[in-house]
C-alpha cells in the first residue's frame, strides 16, 4: 500500500514538473513555431493549400446550402410547431436534431470526401482533416446544446433549465467545448509542426483544459447553485443538499486527476459525468412528466412510466459510463470474459448481478406502481355496498403484489448465484429433496395453499362479502393471504380460517336474498283483504325512493297456516344481500300502520280462546 | 414617397453589376484550368473591358452606389432582429470593402508605375505565389466573401421569382461551381508559374525588378490606404449610430402587439410587426427576412388599423402582387406606433419561398390554418 502511494505521488511529481516545464518554455517555442508556420505559409506551398482549403469550404458550403434548400421549410415548420407536452417537445427535439446533423454530416462528408482528392503539400492533409473533424466537434456541440437546452423556447427545453438562466448555460456550455476541443485538437498538431514545439502544445493543452475546468466549476455554482435554482425546477421535495456542491467537486476532482495523471484522468472524468448525471437524472425524468397546472408543493407524477424510465436511465447511464471508462482504458471488451485476473472476473460477475438487481427493480417498480395505482383508484372497500367486479380486483391484485415480489426475490437470488458462477442445478436439486420432506411435514400448508387457489380462482368470494364456511365459522372477509382467509364475525370476533378448513362455502352476499317473515293475525281477519293490504305496502315500498331501490322484487304475502285463533300470512320479498334486514324491519313498520288503519290488531297469542260450538 | 422600391432596385441593380464583373473574373482565373495562356487570350475579352472607359466608370459607380446603400440599409433599420443569412450579409459586405482597398490600390499603383506588368496575369500569379503570398492570402479572402455576399444576394432575391422554377436547379450549382473552378484555375495556373520562375532566370529577375519597384510605390500610398480605411470605419461607425440612436431614442416606449391565437409581442415603439414577432420568438413567416418583397409576412389587421405607420409604394406594390385582401398590410412593413395593434398572421410559419413564387396556392392555406387555431 506505502509502496503504491508512493509510485503514484512519483509519478504525480513528474506530471507537474513536466507541466511546468511546459508553461516556462512556451513563449519562447510558440515564437519560434509561429515563425514555421509563417515560413510554411508565405510560400507557393502555403498559397496552394489555402487555395484548396477555401475550395473545400465552398464545396462543403454548396453541398449544404443545397441541402437546406429542401431542409429549411420542414426545419422552420418544426420549430413554429407549439409543443404541448414535454413528451411531444422531445419528439420534435429529436427530429430537429435530427435536420440539422444531416446538413452537418452532409457537409463534414463533403469537405473530408474532396479533399481526398487534392495534391496537398506534405501534411497539410491531415491538419486539413483535423480541422474539419474539430469543426464538425464544435457545430455537434451547438447543435446539440440548442436543441437540448433550446435558448429562447421555452417550451422546446428538454431538460429542466430557469428560461432566464438557458442563453447563458448555452454560451457556457459551447465555451467549455470549444476549449476542450481546442485542447484536444490543436496540441497534436503543433507537436507535429515543424518547429517541433512540444512545451508550447503542452501549455496549450494545459490552458485549455484548466479553462474548461474554471468554466466548469463557476457554471456549478452559477446554474445549480442555492435554492433560486430549485424553485425554479418546481421540485416537489424538500430543499436538500445543494448540488453545486458535488457537482464542482466532481469538476475539481476530475480536473485534480488530470493534472497529477493524465492516463487516469478519462476515466476519472467519466464518472464524474455518471455521477453528475445521476444526480440530476431524477427531476430530468420527472421534467418530462410535469403538468403545467400543478402546484408547487404537489408531486406531478405520471404513475408507473417515469418509475420505470428513471431506472431504466439510471442503469443506461451507468452501463454507458462503464463502457466509456473500457474504451478509455483500451480494454478489448471480447477478451475482458476470458481475462485471466480473478478482479476482472469478479468485477464483471458482481456486474452482471447489478443488471439483473436492476432489471428485477425495473419489473418490480412497474407491477407495484400498476398495481398500487389501481387499488388506489378502487378505494377502500364499503362494507355497505354490494361488492361488484372491483372487489375481486382488490382482492387478487394484493395477492398478485406479494407473489410477484416471492417470485422477483427467488428469480433474482437464484440468477444472481448463476451470474456469480455458482452451480444452482446441486442446489435447486437439493431443494427439491427438501421440499419433499418440507412437504410432508406440512402437507396441510400445501392443502390450505393449493385450496385457496382454487377458491380464488373460482371467485368463491370477494373481498367484503359475507360467508359462512362449514363448522361455524362466518362473517365478513377482511383479509386475504396465501394460505388463509380473515374473517369478521359480526359480534366482531376476528376468524382466521385456512383454506383447507373452509370446506363447503356459503356466500350470503351474491347476487340477491329472499326473506321471509310471518304475519300472526287474528283468525276473524279477511284474508283477501289483508292480502291486498300487503301488497299494497309493497307498492308503496318499491315507489319510496329510500327503499325501492333494495327491492328486487315487490313485497307480496299469502295466508300460509291457519292455527286456532290465528291467521298466519306468510310474506315474501327479494332483495340485495344484505338489505333484507333494512327491507323486513320497514314492510313490518309499513304494516303495523296500514293494520291499524284497518283498526285491526296483530293476534295475541298468549291467550287463545277456544269456544266450545255449544 | 417612391422611395423604398427606388433604393431597392438600384441596390439590386448595382450588385448584379457588381457580381457579372467578379463573375467575369472569375470565370477568367477558371480558364487558367487549361493553361496560363489561355487564361491570358481570354482576358481581353472578360477582364480588361472592365479596366477601360464607360465599364470602368459602371463598375466604380456601382461599387460607390452598393457600399452606399448597404450603409443607408443599416442605418434606416430599426434593430438588430436579423437571421443568420442577413447576418452573413451583413458581415460579409461590410468586409468588403477594406479587403479590396489594398487589392485595388496595388493593382492602380502597378498599373502606374510600371506599364504593362500588370497585364500579365503570368506576372500577377508570379508576385502572389512567390514573392508576395500575403496578397495571396488577402485575394482568397476576398473571393470567399464577395462570392458568398454576392451568392446571398443573388439567392434571395431570384428564390422569390417565379422562374426560379425554371431556373433554379442551373443557378445553384452554378453559384458554387465559378469559385471553386476560379481557385482551382488560381491553383493551377500557380504552379505553372512557379515552374516557370524555377526555369526562367530572366523572367525572374524582370519580375523582382518591378516588385521592388511597385513595392516602393505602394508603401508611399500606405497613408492613402489607412486614410480611405479609416474613412470607411468612419461611415460604418456613423451608421451604426445612427442605428443606435433610434434604438436609444424609443427603447422606453414600450408597444404590444396580440396576435392569433393569443400570443403577444413586446417591444419599442417603431418596430415592424415582423421584428417584434422575431424578438419574442412568436412564429411568423419571413422568407425575405423583412424587405418586403416575398409578402409572406403580411397580416390581417384586425384591430389598432390607425397605430401602424402608412403602406409606402414597396409596400403597396408587394400587397398587390401577391393579391391581398383590403385591411391586409406586410408586418415586415407596418411599424407599430401605439399600443392596441391586433393582427392574424396569414401564412404558416413555415411558409417558404413558394409561398412568394406562387402566392396564390398559398391563400387558401392561412383560413383553414386560422379556423384550425380558432377552434
Amino acid at each position: 500500500m506505502a509502496g503504491w502511494s508512493l509510485e503514484l505521488l512519483a509519478t504525480a511529481k513528474l506530471r507537474l514538473e513536466a507541466l511546468t516545464l511546459d508553461l516556462a518554455r512556451a513563449p519562447e517555442e510558440a515564437r519560434s513555431s509561429a515563425e514555421a508556420a509563417h515560413a510554411t505559409l508565405m510560400s507557393g506551398m502555403g498559397v496552394r493549400g489555402a487555395t484548396y482549403l477555401v475550395i473545400l469550404l465552398f464545396i462543403g458550403v454548396a453541398v449544404e446550402w443545397l441541402y437546406w434548400t429542401y431542409a429549411y421549410s420542414p426545419l422552420r415548420a418544426l420549430l413554429a410547431t407549439p409543443a404541448q407536452t414535454p413528451l411531444q417537445a422531445l419528439r420534435l427535439g429529436l427530429k430537429h436534431l435530427l435536420l440539422r446533423v444531416s446538413g452537418l454530416l452532409l457537409f463534414t462528408a463533403a469537405v473530408l470526401g474532396t479533399s481526398a482528392a487534392f495534391n496537398w503539400p506534405p501534411r497539410v492533409h491531415e491538419l486539413v482533416v483535423v480541422a474539419t473533424v474539430m469543426l464538425l466537434v464544435l457545430r455537434l456541440s451547438w447543435i446539440s446544446i440548442s436543441v437540448v437546452i433550446a435558448p429562447g423556447r421555452p417550451q422546446r427545453r428538454l431538460v429542466p433549465v430557469a428560461p432566464r438562466k438557458a442563453r447563458w448555460l448555452a454560451a457556457a456550455l459551447l465555451a467549455t467545448m470549444f476549449l476542450l476541443a481546442a485542447g484536444s485538437f490543436l496540441p497534436p498538431i503543433i507537436e507535429s509542426g515543424h518547429a517541433h514545439a512540444l512545451h508550447f502544445a503542452g501549455a496549450l493543452h494545459l490552458a485549455a483544459y484548466t479553462g474548461a475546468a474554471a468554466l466548469l466549476f463557476v457554471g456549478a455554482f452559477a446554474f445549480f447553485g442555492g435554492p433560486a435554482a430549485r424553485a425554479g425546477a418546481r421540485s416537489a421535495h424538500a430543499p436538500l443538499f445543494p448540488r453545486s456542491f458535488p457537482l464542482a467537486l466532481l469538476v475539481a476532482a476530475s480536473y485534480g486527476v488530470w493534472l497529477l495523471n493524465e492516463r487516469a484522468a478519462a476515466v476519472t472524468a467519466i464518472f464524474a459525468i455518471v455521477i453528475a448525471l445521476q444526480i440530476g437524472l431524477r427531476e430530468m425524468v420527472y421534467f418530462y412528466w410535469r403538468s403545467d397546472d400543478a402546484q408547487p408543493g404537489q408531486d406531478a407524477d405520471g404513475g408507473a412510466l417515469p418509475a420505470i424510465v428513471l431506472s431504466l436511465a439510471r442503469f443506461v447511464v451507468a452501463l454507458a459510463g462503464i463502457g466509456a471508462a473500457a474504451l478509455a482504458l483500451d480494454t478489448p471488451l471480447s477478451s475482458l470474459a476470458e481475462s485471466a485476473s480473478p478482479w476482472v472476473r469478479i468485477g464483471l460477475r458482481l456486474l452482471g448481478v447489478a443488471v439483473l438487481a436492476l432489471l428485477a427493480h425495473g419489473v418490480w417498480i412497474a407491477i407495484r406502481s400498476v398495481v398500487d395505482q389501481r387499488l388506489a383508484h378502487i378505494g377502500p372497500v364499503n362494507p355497505h355496498e354490494p361488492p361488484d367486479a372491483s372487489s375481486r380486483l382488490l382482492t387478487l391484485l394484493p395477492l398478485l403484489r406479494v407473489t410477484t415480489a416471492v417470485l422477483l426475490v427467488v428469480l433474482l437470488v437464484l440468477s444472481s448465484l448463476w451470474a456469480l458462477g455458482i452451480e444452482i442445478t446441486p442446489l435447486l436439486a437439493g431443494a427439491g429433496v427438501l421440499g419433499i420432506a418440507l412437504g410432508f411435514g406440512a402437507q396441510a400448508l400445501v392443502r390450505d395453499v393449493i385450496a385457496g387457489v382454487f377458491f380464488l380462482a373460482e371467485d368463491a368470494f370477494r373481498v367484503g362479502e359475507y360467508i359462512e364456511g362449514s363448522g361455524n365459522t362466518k362473517g365478513n372477509v377482511e383479509r386475504i393471504t396465501l394460505r388463509s382467509v380473515a374473517l369478521r364475525h359480526h359480534n366482531g370476533p376476528l376468524h382466521f380460517v385456512p383454506y383447507g378448513a373452509l370446506g363447503t362455502v356459503r356466500n350470503t352476499s351474491r347476487d340477491w336474498v329472499i326473506d321471509k317473515f310471518n304475519l300472526p293475525l287474528p283468525i276473524e281477519v279477511e284474508s283477501e283483504a289483508i292480502r291486498k293490504m300487503i301488497k299494497k305496502v309493497g307498492e308503496d315500498m318499491k315507489a319510496d325512493p329510500a327503499i325501492g331501490p333494495m327491492m328486487l322484487e315487490a313485497l307480496k304475502g299469502k295466508l300460509y297456516r291457519i292455527d286456532p285463533g290465528v291467521k298466519v300470512f306468510r310474506c315474501k320479498f327479494r332483495s340485495p344481500p344484505g338489505k333484507q334486514f333494512d327491507v323486513r324491519a320497514n314492510a313490518l313498520k309499513r304494516i303495523e300502520a296500514a293494520l291499524k288503519k284497518m283498526d285491526l290488531h296483530f293476534a295475541d297469542g298468549t291467550h287463545i280462546l277456544v269456544k266450545s260450538p255449544a | 414617397m417612391r422611395g423604398g422600391s427606388l433604393v431597392r432596385n438600384v441596390r439590386l441593380v448595382s450588385g448584379l453589376v457588381l457580381l457579372t464583373f467578379v463573375t467575369c473574373h472569375l470565370a477568367n482565373l477558371a480558364i487558367g484550368l487549361h493553361s496560363l495562356a489561355e487564361m491570358e487570350a481570354w482576358r481581353a475579352t472578360l477582364t480588361a473591358p472592365w479596366t477601360r472607359g464607360a465599364a470602368k466608370w459602371l463598375l466604380v459607380a456601382a461599387a460607390a452606389i452598393h457600399l452606399s446603400l448597404g450603409l443607408y440599409a443599416v442605418a434606416a433599420r430599426r434593430s438588430l432582429v436579423l437571421s443568420a443569412t442577413d447576418v452573413a450579409q451583413l458581415s460579409l459586405g461590410l468586409l468588403t470593402p477594406p479587403l479590396l482597398i489594398a487589392h485595388v490600390i496595388a493593382l492602380a499603383t502597378a498599373i502606374a508605375v510600371a506599364p504593362g506588368f500588370a497585364d500579365n496575369y503570368g506576372q500577377i500569379q508570379a508576385v502572389y505565389w512567390s514573392f508576395a503570398p500575403f496578397y495571396a492570402f488577402l485575394q482568397l479572402f476576398v473571393v470567399v466573401v464577395v462570392w458568398m455576399h454576392g451568392a446571398i444576394g443573388l439567392y434571395s432575391w431570384l428564390v422569390l421569382k417565379p422562374v426560379w422554377r425554371r431556373i433554379g436547379g442551373l443557378v445553384l450549382p452554378v453559384l458554387f461551381a465559378v469559385p471553386i473552378l476560379a481557385l482551382l484555375g488560381f491553383a493551377q495556373s500557380g504552379q505553372e508559374v512557379l515552374d516557370r520562375l524555377s526555369s526562367d532566370p530572366a523572367w525572374r529577375d524582370m519580375i523582382l525588378e518591378n516588385v521592388g519597384r511597385i513595392a516602393q510605390a505602394t508603401r508611399e500610398l500606405g497613408e492613402l490606404q489607412s486614410r480611405a480605411i479609416y474613412a470607411y470605419a468612419a461611415a460604418v461607425a456613423v451608421a451604426f449610430a445612427i442605428l443606435a440612436a433610434r434604438i436609444l431614442r424609443h427603447r422606453l416606449k414600450p408597444v404590444t402587439v396580440a396576435y392569433d391565437g393569443g400570443a403577444r409581442a413586446h417591444g419599442r415603439y417603431g418596430l415592424s410587426i415582423l421584428e417584434l414577432s422575431r424578438l419574442n420568438d412568436v412564429p411568423h413567416a419571413h422568407v425575405c427576412s423583412g424587405r418586403g418583397r416575398c409578402g409572406t409576412c403580411r397580416v390581417r389587421i384586425d384591430a389598432g388599423a390607425d397605430l401602424l405607420s402608412a403602406p409606402e409604394d414597396l409596400e403597396r406594390d408587394t400587397l398587390a402582387r401577391v393579391q391581398a385582401g383590403p385591411g391586409e398590410r406586410l408586418a415586415c412593413q407596418a411599424q407599430v406606433l401605439g399600443e392596441g395593434v391586433q393582427v392574424t398572421r396569414l401564412l404558416p410559419a413555415y411558409a417558404d419561398a413558394s409561398a412568394a413564387r406562387a402566392p396564390l396556392e398559398w391563400v387558401a392555406e392561412p383560413t383553414a390554418a386560422a379556423t384550425e387555431s380558432a377552434t
